[in-house]
């Protein structure tokens, strides 16, 4: 019935192999949203990521605050999991292109902790001031929509941080009082966090800093120290 | 101040105008990011005392001005307040650009929102480079500033074109 | 939650009903006055949109971006030590704090632990940024009141300290003194006898400050009852740090969430105020920096022998995994989550910074206060522009 996939507990050696205040957490999110909590994910003594579903993300919310003790709004952000298409680092990103090695075939998306099915995923925290424990939301963004309902009237906080995702990756946030851009210029075009946001000054100069991961002469093995 | 606008001011009269200009500048503080606080500490703090090179930091706008130290990091949408600011100061104006940020981008060589250099909306006369420049290192760059201004010709500079007030 | 006093509620219930705009017998023409980019009140470059009704405030607009520079698209293209020197230049003041969170972030997903004498080390610079961030606010504030001799003060006692930072780290502003795994030098000679010397200038810069200013009539009706935030609008808004203790929470990442850091083993206290005005925010912060000063000289005094190193690759790629670190910073709560993919450059980081949430709440606190009040508020909620904007 508990749809928990928080079976994938790393054991960290010397933290407790249990976790009752964030597990609790956890069960308190089940006990109200029931379907309404995709996943979940714990490490004991250090965090807690539970993934709701879009239609629960402001409810969510308030349960966080109003049942849960987390009245605390730490952030709330975005994060893009495609993988860019000018690389995965350093070695393979724009420099390359430059000299002309083609690009790579594009990998598959992968997700982080407590899965995740949409390009764009939401991730927001939540303090308990009083247990001193934290709580990490995420959510799956529509892909078709790329529309979440607002945190605004929970959290005073979310304005600006909504206004800030709407800005960098193009997420808009139904029932925002104001949703405008916050930091760039007006006439800005595209959304500079999202992952297929090129960095012009990149592609017309080759990374000056790239030396910094080349073998030292005399170094025999690069993964020294081991 | 006729002989200025016609170009044929007597080189020791030039000298003189020019010792008075240098010992007398107004500098602007533009501080934008990090390098304004090494600014402060040059232009505010008992350690450094920048009024004993002549140098005079409290105008209360751009109009009052001769010099303005750029320090930090130019965004673009800084720039064309910049722009402006630099317009609204009266000849002769120089600008020194602080830290490498205002120089040419400094870290964020790459950024999508960060002017490369101020040196692309207006004319810098002075490049103080370091992240963040060190008081001591502003200070030479007002002292080269200001060997700069004693060597100029002030005819050289104005060209003969009249000074329009409005 | 708290006893706010009698005079603070009246002055919140006045701002609240001038906020409903119930004051209608007088008619007066709105006017829409602008503060900034430039302007020594925002000391850095915010820009406040206000539109005023006489001299109250019916809305207030901060538009900030003046300073955006980009640093978490920057991030997806640094190699994590490049992304070190980076973040250095978020909170300029008290850059090696800034350094702390993101390498504990690292150093969890790499599963490494910096050796005891290293974290002592990493506790000693950050409270010692703490102090040379913090005693600038400090002398900052007045001048915004305009007492024009604590700033002055104040540059004078941070340059001590900025000595100390310099001779340890090699930088006065910004250090990139923090390595994964540990730091990059140990303390040079003498220093620690030097630091002793200067915390008690540190102190006795405390004392001259509360004899200058604390007690001061005209300090007291600028700030008291001025700006009051009480601790559930605090909270809902983010607020953290100083300005979330000075509204009566308890709440100290350096006690409540201890990771990496050696706070659990000093004697120090956290300071709260009920009060939730700007004199309660100069007064916590006031306190802050004594607490700091006694807690560098108990690190001093407790400083580990051994390695400051612990055994990484040279070229660092960290393992899959997501991660948030949080520590106090002079400025609140920095934090950083970190998402890596396994390669040589984070996938994503999100950088938390304090001041962007301390900030954010100006629209609700401006709402029904008078004009001169805005510097006051602007200033003892104390942000830093590279904070906001990032
Ligand atoms: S040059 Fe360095 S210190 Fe100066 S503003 Fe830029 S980043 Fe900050």
């Amino acid at each position: 019935m508990i749809r928990l996939s928080s079976t994938d507990i790393d054991n960290a050696e010397g933290a407790p192999a249990t976790d009752e205040l964030r597990s609790s957490l956890v069960e308190g999110l089940v006990a109200e949203l029931h379907d309404g909590v995709v996943a979940s994910h714990l490490v004991p003594g250090r965090d807690v990521w539970v993934r709701v579903t879009a239609d629960a993300w402001e409810s969510a919310g308030r349960v966080c605050r109003d049942l849960l003790g987390c009245t605390y709004f730490c952030y709330l952000s975005v994060i893009d999991w495609l993988p860019s298409p000018f690389g995965r680092s350093m070695d393979s990103s724009v420099d390359n292109v430059l000299e002309g090695v083609a690009a790579k075939d594009p990998e598959p998306m992968t997700h982080g902790v407590a899965g995740g099915e949409s390009r764009f995923q939401l991730i927001a925290r939540l303090y308990d001031v009083n247990r001193h424990v934290g709580v990490n939301l995420k959510v799956d963004v529509p892909d078709d929509t790329l529309t979440m309902t607002t945190w605004t009237k929970l959290f005073g906080g979310a304005n600006w941080h909504e206004r800030e995702a709407y800005e960098m990756f193009g997420i808009t946030f139904a029932g925002h009082p104001s949703l405008r851009k916050l930091y760039l210029p007006g006439d800005f075009e595209g959304y500079p966090l999202r992952k297929d946001f090129p960095l012009l000054a990149r592609m017309v100069k080759p990374w000056p800093g790239i030396v910094d991961v080349e073998a030292m002469p005399g170094v025999a093995d690069d993964e020294g120290g081991e | 101040m006729g002989l200025v606008e016609s170009g044929k001011l007597p080189k020791p009269l030039t000298k003189l105008l020019n010792i008075s200009r240098k010992y007398s500048m107004w500098v602007y503080q533009w501080g934008l990011a990090c390098c304004a606080i090494e600014m402060g500490a040059a232009f505010g703090s008992p350690r450094y005392d920048v009024m004993r090179l002549g140098v005079i930091p409290f105008p209360a706008s751009p109009r009052q001005a001769d010099l303005v130290v750029v320090s930090g990091t130019v965004t673009d949408k800084m720039a064309p307040v910049i722009r402006r600011l630099y317009e609204q100061m009266p000849e002769p104006k120089y600008v020194i650009s602080m830290g490498s940020c205002a120089n040419c981008g400094g870290p964020y060589w790459d950024s999508y929102s960060v002017t490369k250099g101020v040196d692309q909306i207006i004319p810098v006369d002075v490049y103080v480079p370091g992240c963040p420049p060190r008081p001591e290192a502003l200070l030479e760059g007002i002292v080269l500033l200001q060997e700069m201004v004693a060597n100029e010709d002030m005819a050289a500079k104005w060209k003969g074109d009249p000074l329009v007030v409005d | 939650m708290t006893a706010i006093s009698e005079r603070q509620q009246r002055a919140y219930i006045a701002s609240q009903a001038a906020d409903m705009r119930v004051n209608v017998e007088l008619e007066t023409e709105g006017m829409t006055l602008n503060i900034g980019p430039q302007h020594p009140a925002t000391h850095g470059t915010l820009r406040i949109i206000v539109k005023l009704d006489g001299e109250l405030v019916v809305a207030a607009d901060p538009v900030p971006g003046y300073m955006h520079r980009g640093y978490e698209k920057l991030t997806e293209v640094r190699t994590y030590p490049q992304v070190n020197t980076l973040i250095n230049r978020i909170d300029w003041l008290g850059s090696f704090a800034n350094e702390v969170p993101f390498i504990l972030a690292a150093e969890q997903l790499m599963d490494v632990e910096a050796p005891p004498r290293a974290q002592w080390i990493r506790t000693l610079l950050f409270e010692l940024s703490r102090i040379a961030n913090v005693t600038l606010f400090l002398g900052d504030m007045a001048v915004q009141l305009g007492a024009v001799t604590p700033v002055f003060y104040a540059f004078r006692d941070r340059e001590y300290v900025l000595n100390l930072i310099e001779s340890a780290t090699g930088g006065r502003f910004h250090p990139n003194f923090d390595r994964i795994g540990g730091i990059k030098d140990d303390l040079p000679k003498g220093w620690i006898a030097e630091t002793k010397q200067v915390m008690v200038k540190v102190n006795a810069f405390c004392d001259e400050l509360e004899a200058l200013l604390l007690g001061n009539e005209i300090f007291n009706v600028r700030t008291r009852g001025i700006g009051v935030i009480p601790p559930e609008v605090a909270l809902s808004y983010g607020m953290s740090g100083a300005n979330l203790r000075a509204s009566g929470v308890d709440w100290d990442h350096r006690r409540d969430t201890p990771v990496g850091l050696v706070y659990d083993k000093l004697d120090w206290k956290v300071w709260t105020h009920p009060d939730g005005d700007s004199f309660a925010r100069y007064w916590v912060r006031l306190q802050e920096v004594r607490e700091a000063a006694k807690m560098v000289i108990q690190l001093c005094d407790g400083l580990p022998p051994g390695p400051i190193m612990a055994k990484v690759p040279r070229i660092i790629k960290v393992p899959e995994g997501e991660a948030w670190v949080a520590t106090e910073n002079p400025l609140g709560e920095m934090g950083y989550y970190v998402v890596s993919k396994g390669e040589l450059v984070p996938f994503r980081v999100k950088i938390r910074s304090a001041s962007f949430n301390n900030i954010s709440i100006v629209p609700w606190l401006l709402r029904g206060v008078y004009v001169p009040d805005v510097i006051t508020i602007l200033a003892s909620l104390y942000f830093i522009l590279g904070d906001i904007d990032r």
